[in-house]
Order: C-alpha cells, then structure tokens, then sequence
C-alpha cells in the first residue's frame, strides 16, 4: 500500500510581534519610534512531525485548540511553508476550509462557480460539465444569473460546499465543514463524505465535533503542544483525549481568596437519571450535582459554575455561560456538614464543543468566594438538535391557523369548515 | 445526492491513473524552484483566464460608462497635455502633431500604471482567499496586467481615429510594436510581483505608488521626445526601462526613428529582471499566509 501523505519530520514556526505596550500620554513620535522595535518571539506551532496516510484511509487529527491542527492542514494545503522538513503528497488534493470564501458579491452565481472552481483548481471545462450538478446540490438551479449578494447567508455556504466537494480530489481535507448549514445539509454533506470515502478518496478530518470523527475515521492522531501524543483507533484515541481534558482530580488549583468555612469536593454533570454519561448532547436534558463540605455555618450561600470554552493549559478561555443561585430561588443556609446541590437544565443550550466548568461558593454579601474550583469538570458537548448561532434557544413552536373572525365563532370544529381565500398562516398567536 | 453510485465508482476507476506527486519543502532561492513555480503555474492557466475577465467584468458592473473608462484615462491626459505642452508652451515634437504624440505614448504609459497600481494590492486585497486557499499567488498581480493589456487593446481604437484624423499612416515598422509590447509586459510583470510582495509586510509601498507613478511618468519620455533631453544626462536616462519601452512603442506605432539603444538596455534589464522578481516573489509566498 502506498502512503498519499508523508509529514517527513515537519516544523514550523511562526514569528510573533508584539506591539510594545506604550502609554499614550507620550508623545506619538516617541511612541512611533517605540512601535518600531517590537518584540519578535518564537513560536513553533508544530515539532518534528512525522505521519503518514494510507491510499483511502480517512484520518482524524484532533486536539485542543493551539495544538498543531490548524497549522498541519494549512501546510498540506500549501496556504504556507514549512519550516523544516518535507511534505509529500500523492495526488490531487482539494480542502475544504471555510467554504464560500472568495466568492465576489456582485458575479452572478455561474459566474462566481467558475472563479470559485478556478480559484480551487478546475479547468473551465470541467466546471462547464459540472455546473449543473453543483447547482442543483446547492438548491440554487433558479437563481444561476443572480448575484450572489442577494443569496441567502444559507445558499452561499452550500454553493460554496457544492463546488468544493465536486471537485473529485484524490485527497480531501476537512476542517470543521459540517458545522455549516442546516441539519438537513449537513446531513447530505456526510453523506457525501462517506460516498467520497467509499470510492477510495483519502481523507483527512480536523474536527472538534469528537462524534463526527468516530463516525468517519478509521484512525485519528491526536495532537499535544505541536507533537503528536497517540495515534490508534477512533475509540482508543478518543478516550484518551478525553481523559487528558478531564482532570484527574479535584484541587487543580487553590485560590488564595478561599476561607476554610466551606469546601467543593466535586462537580459532575449527570443526567435526569443520575447516570454519567461521557458525552452530552445539544437540547439534551442535564443535572450539574455540587458536592460539598461545611465546616462551618454559612449564612447565606451562593453556588455558581462558570462554563468556559477554550484552551484552560494555556489561560484562553471564554466564558459561555453562568448558572448560579443567586437570582433565584429562596436564600440557602449551610449548616455546618456535607451536602449536595443540584443545578437542573431542562435543555442544554451549548453548541457542540468541549467546555470546562468552574464552580465555586460564596457568601452573598462577600466580594471574595469562600471556595473556588478551577477547572472542577469537563463537559463535551456532541450534536444533538442542531442549529446555527451561538448557542440552542430551547423552544417548542405551534402551527397557527387565523380562520376569518365571523365563522369561527359559529363553528367549534371550525378547521373543516375553513372558507377558501381566508386562509393565513400566522406565526404570531392571533388571540 | 447529484452524484449517483454509478458515478463515484466510475471516478473511482478514473482515479487508478497517474497522479502528480507534489513535494513541499521550505523555500530556498534556486533555480530549481524557479522552474517549479513555473509549473505550478501552467496548471493554473485557466484561473488566471477566469480572473482576468473577472476584474474587468467587475470594474465595469454598476458603472454607466462601463468598458468606456478604458478609454476616457488616456484621452483625457492626452488633452490635458496638449493644452499644457502644445497651447501654453511649446514642445517640439518630430513630425506630427502633439495630440497624437502624446495619446502613442499614453497608452503604454497608462498600461503601466493601471497594471502597477492595481496589482501592488493585488495580495493584501485577496488576503481572505490567500489565508484559505492554494494557488499560485502571481496569478493575482499577473491578472490585473492582463486586465491593463484588454484596456491597451480598446485605448487603441481612439489612436486609430486620431491617425486617421491627423493623416499619420501605419508603416511596416508597426510590426516593431509586438516586441516592445512584450518587453513592456515583462517589465511590467517585474514590477508588479515586487511591489506586492513588499506591499505584504510594508504597507507603505501602496501609499506611496501614485507619487512614484508620477515622478516616473516624467522622468520617461511621454510628454516629450527622448531627443528633448540633454545629451550629458542621456546616458543615466535611458537606464530606466520606461524610456525604451515607450520612445520605441510611439515610434514604431508613428513610424519615426527607432531608438534601438534604449530597447537594447530595456530588454537586457527586464530579462534579467523577471526571474529574479519571480523568485523574489516565490520566497515570500511562502508564509504570506502567515503575515498578511
């Protein structure tokens, strides 16, 4: 079996330049002058990377942000240069990075499916035979000769995927694609995938969407600090990563600010049934259980968790998304003694992803916690009801139909009886 | 789905042929590379057809005077320079009359400094596609040269009405102009993927073009005759390739004397030029994904 991709020993590294903190009562030429010796810092994104990939193989790379993935697809597409080492790749490679991009808002659909193949690497005259089956994949058959900044932010992204994925590569790159469109799309992009995969194409996915990558791949390396940690097995890897995310214990860190009245033992995220699953989904329902220890009475106690996203090794983290007692409910006094506090979410609103938690408990009045667990949980987050945006708004929603006012206050049954040309759709209620 | 089983297996079987086998390295400054970059390009040849009809099909949307502005630049400046040197002052020029001295030589000029004034943009403008994609990033510069070469092409149209108007007639020294047009393009090219290359990491290249482009239109013989200037400077003169290109472009199209010492210095600077520009040009593509 011959190999489609080597990594022979690859490095790479960036140069980064910081802008030398000033302060702005200066003068702007002293400041300007300042400005010109930044600091040049080293940074190096990959190390002596090795790997290979196999004719047909589809191969996941997955690790925490800032852990070489970015850096590897964008050298097998040849956006940059590796630093040292070689890349050699066996075939015609296509990738699939943040479609749609390069398409010009005031072409018409044919004509930015020409730029858009060209830019990709088709001939005219492929794109010319292809034309029809990229439209028609899209959903966008009517509005050919339209420009396309009048397409819908949906029918841009498909186009984009369409022309992307006829492009019949012998390799395929895939960084994070399906996490555009509706479920349905996405659904037909898989199937795509799969289709691709099937006829012998090699494949190569860098995904945080874990479930995507052990649907699709057959091996998956995982990558740590620009090396790579393991290779092996969707399962195996998977397993491991999510081991390496979880940390083993509680008390990562201690907090100076924290007082001994009361101490956090745990925090879990466990579902309605108490059970605790390694995996949750969006719209899925979830329990956040606090164990803890008062030594002694507290007033009144204050229990917050703090989702956060991001890379918690090197700090980069964003707060998601706060649960807390403070807002609501009754005032909570702790007795001196352990005890259990459950947070209960009827719907998960995160979008797929892995989040760590903090948790910490404080007194009302206080300005400092009494105890404050970094990093107390981890929670990943696979797709479940999918939508776009930030987060899942749970919802329920109902069909309305406004019949005209002067029948249906005769008519109880009134939805057989429905005369014709008053029928309205209404999303809003009526009443 | 569009594609059926039917088709993927038949792509399958497509796909047992011969496959090119790319081979990334970190750049170095050889000839080898040079050789590979031009390889590299000649499989992209349709994209840059598709580009260069997408600036100008671009430039002319949602204007009204549309492919007109071809036109308008050079004659334009052709007027305001007959009014400046042939009405306020004189110039001497050999022969014919100044409008059509000037507009002869306004159309190289002008391809020139549409070709670099768009193309010194041509990557930092793009960065959202240079920051996605592969392609052979000349290709970006090169297209607005090739765009500037279909507006030469429609300028030319208004010089044959001026001749008309004006009795110059076409003589057989008019043939000169396809190698002089080439030198012009070749030099051109050599600017444009210096310029934006620099252009990247220094945006200052950018801010200072138009000044550049108009200390350069007079330091070349485009309002006035190479003759016009002085013997002792003459030698140091010609040493910018413009000079060549566009005394000997007007010449050829007007059937006036050639000046084959200007070419020759022309064509030996843009010779040597081009390749070290295009490797240049390489040796920044390499990370200017990373710095864009």
């Amino acid at each position: 079996m011959s190999s489609d991709l080597i990594f022979n020993n690859v490095s790479k590294r960036y140069i980064v330049r910081h802008e030398v903190d000033d302060d702005a009562t200066k003068h702007p030429w002293i400041r300007k002058i300042n400005a010109l010796r930044k600091r040049r810092d080293e940074f190096w994104a990959l190390r002596d990377v090795s790997f290979a990939v196999e004719r047909g193989e589809t191969v996941g790379i997955i690790g925490h942000n800032g852990a070489g993935k970015s850096t590897i697809l964008k050298l097998l597409a040849n956006i940059t240069s590796p630093t040292t080492g070689e890349i050699v790749i066996n075939g015609r490679l296509s990738a699939l990075i943040e479609v749609g991009s390069g398409f010009h808002p005031e072409l018409t659909g044919r004509e930015n499916i020409f730029l858009n193949g060209a830019i990709l690497g088709m001939g005219r005259r492929e794109i010319a035979e292809k034309l029809e089956s990229i439209a028609e994949f899209a959903g966008v058959k009517a509005f050919l000769d339209v420009p396309v900044k009048r397409f819908s932010s949906g029918m841009y992204v498909r186009l984009g995927f369409s022309i992307a994925s006829h492009l019949d590569p012998d390799i395929l790159l895939l960084d994070e694609v399906l996490a555009v469109g509706d479920a349905a799309f996405q659904e037909k992009c898989l199937t795509r995938i799969e289709g691709l995969r099937r006829s012998g194409t090699t494949i190569v996915f860098i995904s945080h969407d874990l479930a995507a990558v052990e649907r699709i791949c057959d091996r998956v390396i995982l990558m740590r600090r620009g090396e790579v940690a393991a290779t092996g097995t969707p399962r195996e890897i998977i397993s491991l990563y999510q081991k390496q995310i979880e940390p083993s214990r509680i008390n990562t860190m201690k907090t100076a600010m924290e007082d001994d009245r009361a101490v956090i033992e745990s925090l879990a995220f466990l579902t309605p049934d108490g059970l605790r699953p390694t995996v949750f989904h969006t719209a899925d329902p979830l329990v956040a259980r606090i164990d803890y220890v008062a030594h002694h009475e507290v007033r009144d106690a204050v229990f917050e968790i703090y989702v956060r996203t991001g890379d918690a090794r090197l700090g980069d983290l964003t707060e998601i998304c706060q649960l807390t007692t403070e807002t609501s409910g009754s005032p909570i006094h702790l007795p001196a003694g352990p005890g259990t506090l459950e947070f209960q979410c009827d719907e998960l609103s995160l979008q797929p992803g892995i989040y760590h938690a903090d948790v910490c408990v404080k007194e009302r009045v206080a300005s400092e916690a009494i105890n404050w667990q970094y990093h107390a949980a981890m929670l990943r987050v696979d797709p479940g009801r999918i939508t776009c945006g930030q987060f899942y708004q749970s919802n329920r929603w109902k069909l309305l139909r406004r019949t005209h006012a002067a029948t249906s206050t005769q008519n109880g049954a009134g939805e057989s009886e429905r005369p014709s040309g008053a029928r309205r759709q209404s999303l809003t209620p009526t009443t | 789905m569009a594609l059926s089983e039917a088709d993927l297996v038949a792509a399958g079987v497509g796909r047992d042929g011969p496959r090119r086998t790319k081979v990334i390295r970190p750049v170095a400054f050889s000839i080898r590379d040079l050789w590979a970059g031009l390889i590299g390009l000649s499989a992209y040849t349709d994209l840059l057809v598709v580009l260069s009809a997408h600036r100008l099909k671009i430039r002319y949307k949602q204007s009204m005077l549309g492919i007109a502005w071809a036109v308008i630049q050079p004659l334009a400046l052709m007027i305001i320079y007959t009014l400046v040197f042939s009405v306020f002052t004189r110039i001497k020029t050999p022969g014919v009359p100044y409008p059509v001295f000037a507009y002869a030589a306004l159309l190289p000029w002008t391809f020139f400094s549409t070709s670099l004034t768009n193309a010194t943009n041509g990557l930092v403008s793009h960065a959202q596609l240079v920051t996605k994609v592969y392609f052979p990033r000349e290709i970006l510069p090169i297209s607005y040269i090739v765009a500037a070469l279909v507006d030469l092409l429609i300028a030319s149209i208004i010089m044959s009405g001026l001749m008309v108007y004006y009795h110059v007639s076409l003589t057989m020294q008019a043939l000169w102009l396809i190698p002089v047009t080439l030198v012009m393009a070749a030099f051109t090219t050599s600017c444009a993927l210096i310029f934006s290359a620099m252009q990247v990491r220094v945006r200052d290249i950018g801010m200072a073009m138009p000044l550049v482009l108009q200390l350069w239109m007079f330091a070349s013989p485009v309002v006035y005759p190479l003759r016009q200037v002085p013997e002792r400077f003459r030698d140091y003169y010609v040493l910018n390739p413009m000079v060549g290109i566009i005394e000997n472009f007007r010449a050829a199209l007007l059937g006036s004397p050639f000046d084959s010492h200007s070419l020759i210095i022309s064509t030996v600077l843009s010779a040597v030029l081009l390749p070290l520009s295009y490797l240049y040009f390489k040796r920044v593509e390499a990370t200017v994904a990373d710095v864009i």
